[in-house]
């Protein structure tokens, strides 16, 4: 038990002293689940939209393919871009391998069902009573487009915040693509995976309140905008 | 040139919800500036057809004409000059005054809000400094219900449809909601077109009305129609039985039709007796209320689970000593049934 305690107050003394390599790798972790995220939101919340607002052949084997994507394991999408993005592979010359835009498309892949689906499910829980109400009000298609947009605010906030949940706290990708390379491709949870594996707990807690102290000033922003 | 009398004209309308008829209007004109009543059950087509005269949804098949012009693309110019308040009024996510407002903006119409936002509340009995920074959720049913009339009113329209306006609010709120439409007439022209279950208020807000069942159109206002099942009788004609051992004979249906209209109904009295072949009928006065332009009284009847309503002139209900709860003896020809 006396070791956890240890841990925690190394790990304030690491966080506070500006350890390098603590830092680094709480930086990598911002950059790429901040632009993964970024690409999936901009990506998945028109795709989200469409497959939510309008009824088209197909769209119930659609959503049965977004859904089966939320589960898929983050070794396999690491395997896939891996194989892309390998030399031999057909994304090879472009160098991405162990990088962090490497680890982008991962998390990428990983974050996009979940903005596009919870963002259907929002759209599709819209009251008809809202179209309705905004027709007879005179709203054109634009108008109806963005006060539908507006009016489910918070479920798409929800989407964007359950997606950055996803891609901090990934490990498998990172590990993969990235290599887990110190002051370069080295995240917040390789680094806490290999510290533990050292025995380095003081090291592994440091980071897991970093990722800890992310989560719940995501989730406080998002309890602040909700209240607004 | 005259002017055209009627802002609305239907031809022939039919709408159908995949296969299913919900409205079938051979025809239906609407004066400009009256207050019409519409009348019926649940799912009778009331709000499939408000829904069509608010231009928000295209009938399967008909013409709408809209002071002597036909709409058929649903041009905007058309949608902004009409406005139809819901059954559930749905109110933005955002406080009053931004609801009220959002009509004006999508009309790119920002002059003196604050001031017409004032006028509109005032309206409806609510008050500016009260309401406006209310949020949606902080409202009651029946002030929630008011402000979504606020948002119309504000458009000042030419025409006001209302679905259903005062169900389940308070008293209260319903007489602020009859005052500020009837101001709205008054002040602007409007015409009106009001569903509603509740005779007794619609009577009272409406100069004509009329009632529509299963989709069907009767442009003479509340009717009384007996649905089935029927039975056959030895003879062409048929039977409906109530549930307690009554019955009424009716003439034999034609192809495809399923409910009756009847119109010639009489209470008998001592110095009236029903004659043989008449339908006689033991029940109770179930409600009375004032025909507001024809100063006539609807009176209701039940058979058991059968309403009829009679039309009779004042005179008639005091020769009759006529009040809720008195027993009675209904009695209608046979021959005097119209099927649909």
């Amino acid at each position: 038990m006396d070791f956890i305690v240890e841990g925690f107050i190394k790990a304030v003394g690491l966080l506070i002293n500006g350890d390098s390599s603590t830092w680094s790798a709480v930086i990598a972790t911002l950059k790429v689940s901040v632009c993964s995220l970024i690409i999936s939101t901009a990506a998945g919340l028109p795709c989200g939209f469409a497959v939510g607002y309008f009824d088209f052949k197909g769209k119930k084997q659609l959503r049965t393919v977004l859904d089966t994507l939320l589960a898929l394991p983050t070794v396999f999408i690491g395997l896939v871009v891996y194989a892309f993005i390998s030399r031999q592979g057909p994304l090879g010359e472009f160098g991405l391998l162990f990088t962090l835009p490497g680890i982008v498309i991962g998390l990428t892949i990983l974050a996009f069902p979940v903005v596009t689906v919870i963002t259907a499910s929002t759209i599709e829980g819209i009251d008809p009573e809202l179209k309705l109400t905004l027709v007879s009000l005179g709203a054109g298609k634009r108008h109806i487009l963005f006060t539908c947009l507006w009016e489910v605010r918070y479920g798409i906030l929800t989407a964007i915040v359950n997606a950055y949940g996803r891609v901090s706290t990934e490990v498998g990708i990172a590990m993969m693509i990235g290599g887990n390379i110190k002051y370069h491709t080295r995240t917040i949870t390789t680094a806490i995976a290999l510290e533990t594996n050292k025995g380095m707990f003081a090291d592994g807690i440091a980071l897991g309140l970093v990722l800890i102290t992310i989560a719940f000033i995501v989730n406080l922003s998002l309890s602040f905008l909700r209240k607004q | 040139m005259t002017r055209d009398p009627s802002i609305y004209h239907l031809k022939n309308i039919r709408h159908y919800y995949g296969q299913k008829k919900v409205l079938g209007i051979d025809h239906l004109d609407i004066r400009t500036g009256s207050i019409t009543g519409l009348m019926g059950p649940n799912g009778s087509g009331k709000s499939t057809l408000l829904k069509i005269l608010a231009f928000a949804l295209k009938p399967t098949e008909g013409r709408i004409f809209y002071k002597g012009r036909e709409e058929s693309g649903f041009s905007p110019e058309v949608r902004l000059r009409v406005t139809l308040m819901t059954q559930k009024p749905y109110l933005l996510k955002r406080t009053v005054f931004d609801n009220i407002i959002y009509g004006l903006k999508i009309r790119n119409d920002h002059q003196n809000l604050e001031e017409r936002v004032k006028e509109a509340l005032s309206k409806v009995g609510l008050d500016f400094q009260t309401f406006s920074q209310r949020k949606w959720h902080q409202l009651s049913g029946g002030e929630a219900q008011r402000v979504a009339l606020a948002a119309r009113l504000i458009l000042k329209p030419e025409v006001l449809l209302l679905d259903e306006p005062i169900a389940g609010v308070d008293a209260k709120s319903a007489e602020l909601i009859r005052k500020a439409a009837l101001k709205a007439r008054d002040d602007w022209g409007t015409t009106l077109v009001i569903a509603g279950h509740d005779l007794q208020w619609l009577y009272s807000i409406t100069e004509n009305q009329v009632s529509i069942f299963n989709g069907n159109l009767f442009p003479t206002g509340i009717e009384t129609i007996i649905t089935g099942p029927f039975d056959k009788t030895g003879d062409p004609r048929f039977v409906k039985k109530p549930a307690n051992g009554q019955s009424l004979l009716l003439k034999a249906p034609g192809q495809n039709e399923e409910n009756a209209l009847i119109r010639k109904i009489r209470i008998e009295s001592l110095d009236q007796p029903f004659t043989d072949g008449i339908n006689r009928l033991s029940g109770h006065i179930a409600a009375m209320l004032l025909e507001k332009e024809s100063t006539h009284v609807l009176v209701t009847a039940l058979v058991q689970d059968l309403s009829f309503v009679l039309r009779l002139a004042p005179d008639q209900v005091g020769s009759l000593g006529l009040y809720p709860g008195k027993s009675i003896t209904l009695g209608f020809d046979p021959e005097d049934v119209e099927w649909f």
